[in-house]
């Protein structure tokens, strides 16, 4: 080994050494053990869970590992040879895309450690002498909603009880609805516990990132928690594969082939979705009258792409509806639309549920549709930022409850404080819980 | 409202294929996809006027004929169906969880993606024709035809559309696979041409260095270039290159005594050598896999038929997973 090669290894060694070193400081401000830091694609991927950048951090770690492996190739054939020379080409490029990803995690950690992003070209040249202030000086410190124990102890307590499955509507048991994230089990949803009878149209109300869409995946079976859900008497989970052509699950976005017809969409979703044995007369009768009922048979030949925001909402619904499911929910359907279309909409919605379905709508406007509601869902984040049932019941009640006047001052009531609300969640999720113990002690003394 | 119809049996595979059989079909007409017909028969005019002259006539045409037939259908089949999945892929989902079958879907693709092929190779063929290429009159398969002792027989043509298809449809596929792993049009289209750069420098018609032509094998490119080489009997054509340059530049170079190589050879065609030059010529050039041989014709679709099969089951594959997308 000559000198030029012993200097750059124990420089290499040193840059390494220190980096860790520094890089584990910065975990311990999160929580995150430091043995990771010393190695190579891990310090990458736990600062880019830092950064709040886990996706960029994952990538960065694949393309790290595969250079790893080009380079292992490369090594294996003899220097200047052509596939040496092509292996150099692939490890080259995969240094290039880590690089990018690397600029794009030093960014993000500069901006949850509330620093210039200038420090970002010290990250890339100077990693470790970067990473030992960052890990030392008390002055760097990420400021992003972490929960931490005491905000645990904080968050309104589990009540335990669960609900009776109504013979003909629909049962929410959830317990928690979890993911693991790094390694730890992070709660999305905890304790809900509802039951919804038939003709019910039931607005889902809850900030962001309170678990709107992850309670109605856990209820869809799209994504299942730790639940029971029973449907017309029936579990879902169980009973998944028969019972998914008794759900409508109407998507926020208008997903269908916009160079289809109206008709032809209509008609290849009743083939798709009605019983095998049902006469092809029928399937088309059904067609006709789901069309009438939406308003859609004057556009019947029409080319989905040609029709007006409205018609689309009308045609979505109109998909799910021609198998007649007993349970319909859709996701924020008046988007997009002005108030005389979404209030037109929701009164179609409305129809839906008397016809004796449940009916349950996400929408961020509430207040100009709220009398065709039955009953109000509202979820909310607890201290511990888990999705909680804040209340389930009439609407006319839930003002009461919350001593308010309008959906949109009970949102703000529950919101989080740093999302312009009044962070009083945990105190309504109790307030709920003990109600519904009253009620349960209650009707068991009856 | 349903009280039993919980357990009432959907649809199966077969009908559901059908259906989105006939909405293919469908959105054919209306979305426009037929453009890519008048677009091949364009491109296909295009190679002709190129390369026409010299292919299934020279060694060195049918080289280069063969390499840009091959090409023509890697675009022709990439062009297909490189947005076929990934710019409905959100509605793929849906249709999935609501009870479609994605075999069902993917089948229904295999199919009217054949056909589209199918019918791009048939609007080549009938240009190339029209254009004045000169097809062969021995084939293949009349030869192994012959030695059985059978009277049938099939023209060129045949070899020559089930050959352009094979490449055709493998490239679709290829595309159609990418189409279902990629999450976004742009995705796509910016695969595409790294995809084509690959095809085209691991055909086998750039020399490469014999450590790393190995990697050819597993090149739809070098399969298609080998099976058109071997229908055109290759081996047996003419390699003029080397004579022609020589008439042409060989005045101006003197070998001695005032004698120059046009002078040589104007004695070599005087005494009626010429042929048996250019026949020498091309035995150099000659090589084994590009024989007209049943074995050398049927390996070559072996491979081509093997890469698009899978290419369609990782399109099935990643299309399984389609429910974990993020919303």
């Amino acid at each position: 080994m000559n000198i030029v090669d012993y200097i750059s290894l124990n420089f290499y060694f040193f840059e390494w050494l220190i980096t860790g070193i520094g890089c584990a400081l910065i975990f311990r401000k999160d929580g995150i053990k430091g043995i990771y830091s010393f190695i190579p694609g891990l310090q990458q991927y736990f600062l880019a869970v830092e950064a709040e950048r886990e996706e960029d951090g994952r990538t960065y770690f694949i393309l790290a590992v595969c250079r790893v492996l080009a380079n292992l190739m490369r090594s294996m054939f003899k220097e200047g040879s052509p596939v040496e020379i092509m292996w150099l080409i692939v490890a080259f490029a995969l240094w290039m895309a880590c690089l990018l990803f690397g600029i794009r995690i030093f960014i993000a950690l500069c901006d949850v450690f509330c620093q210039k992003r200038r420090w970002t070209w010290l990250w890339l040249f100077f990693p470790g002498i970067t990473s030992m202030i960052w890990g030392i000086s008390p002055k760097f410190m990420p400021v992003h909603k972490t929960v931490s124990e005491t905000d645990f102890e904080k968050a309104a307590k589990i009540s335990e009880a669960s609900i009776e499955a109504v013979q003909n509507g629909l049962t929410v048991n959830l317990t928690d609805r979890t993911v693991m994230n790094l390694g730890k089990k992070a709660y999305l949803l905890k304790d809900i516990h509802l039951s919804i009878p038939v003709g019910h149209m039931v607005l889902l109300l809850g900030g962001s990132g309170a678990g709107k869409t992850t309670f109605l995946n856990a209820v869809t079976g799209y994504e299942k928690a730790n639940a029971e859900i029973i449907l017309r008497g029936r579990n879902f989970y169980n009973n998944y594969e028969s019972m998914k052509y008794d759900l409508g699950f109407v998507p926020q976005q208008d997903l269908m082939r916009t160079s289809d017809t109206v008709r032809m969409t209509l008609y290849d979703t009743a083939n798709l979705r009605l019983p095998a044995n049902m006469p092809r007369n029928e399937k088309k009768e059904r067609v006709s009258l789901v069309m009438e009922k939406l308003g859609l048979s004057s556009v019947a030949k029409s080319q989905v792409g040609k029709l007006s925001g409205g018609q689309r909402k009308r045609l979505s619904i109109a998909l799910e509806l021609i198998s007649d499911p007993t349970l319909f929910i859709l996701d924020e359907p008046d988007s997009g639309l002005d108030g005389v279309v979404a209030r037109n909409l929701f009164q179609t919605l409305r129809g839906i549920a008397d016809e004796g379905r449940i009916v349950i709508v996400i929408t961020h406007t509430p207040d100009r549709v709220i009398d065709l509601f039955d009953d109000v869902i509202v979820l909310a984040k607890d201290a511990a930022l888990t999705g909680r049932l804040a209340y389930y019941g009439p609407v006319g009640e839930s003002y009461e409850f919350f001593g308010r006047n309008s959906m949109e001052d009970i949102l703000r009531c529950i919101n989080q404080k740093d999302e312009g609300g009044e962070g009083r969640a945990d105190e309504f999720v109790e307030k709920y819980s003990d109600v519904m113990e009253q009620l349960s002690t209650e009707a068991e003394n009856a | 409202m349903r009280e039993s119809e919980n357990d009432l049996k959907h649809i199966g595979r077969f009908r559901q294929l059908i259906i989105y059989l006939n909405k293919l079909f469908r959105l054919f007409v209306l979305q426009n996809d037929w453009k890519v017909l008048p677009m091949s028969a364009v491109i296909a005019g295009l190679v002709s006027l190129a390369v026409g002259r010299g292919l299934f006539r020279t060694m060195e045409g049918t080289f280069q004929g063969t390499f840009a037939l091959t090409c023509v259908c890697i675009w022709n089949g990439f062009f297909n169906s490189i947005q076929s999945i990934c710019r409905e892929r959100a509605v793929i989902k849906r249709e999935h969880r609501a009870g479609m079958h994605i075999t069902s879907y993917v089948g229904a693709q295999l199919i009217y993606q054949a056909l589209l092929c199918a019918a791009q190779c048939a609007i080549t063929i009938f240009v190339l024709g029209v254009t004045g290429v000169a097809y062969p009159q021995e084939t293949v398969f009349n030869s192994v035809l012959d030695q059985a002792g059978s009277q049938a027989g099939t023209g060129f043509t045949v070899e020559l559309f089930i050959t352009l298809f094979l490449v055709t449809y493998a490239a679709d596929l290829m595309a159609l696979m990418i189409s279902a792993i990629v999450h976004s049009e742009m995705a796509a289209m910016t695969v595409m041409p790294f995809m084509l750069i690959i095809q085209l420098v691991f055909s086998g018609f750039i020399a490469l260095p014999q450590s790393i032509s190995d990697a050819t094998d597993l090149m739809i490119s070098k399969w298609g270039v080998q099976s058109l080489c071997v229908i055109s009997d290759y081996n047996e054509l003419p390699a003029v290159m080397i004579w022609n340059r020589m008439s042409s530049g060989g005045d101006r170079i003197d070998i001695g005594g005032g004698v120059t190589i046009k002078d040589v050879m104007n004695v070599i065609d005087e005494q009626g050598m010429k042929d048996t030059v250019i026949q020498k010529l091309s035995e150099t050039n000659q090589r084994a896999d590009f024989e007209a041989t049943f074995e050398n014709l049927f390996t070559a679709w072996i491979y081509i038929i093997v890469l698009g099969a899978v290419f369609a089951v990782i399109t099935v594959v990643f299309l399984e997973f389609i429910d974990r997308d993020k919303r």
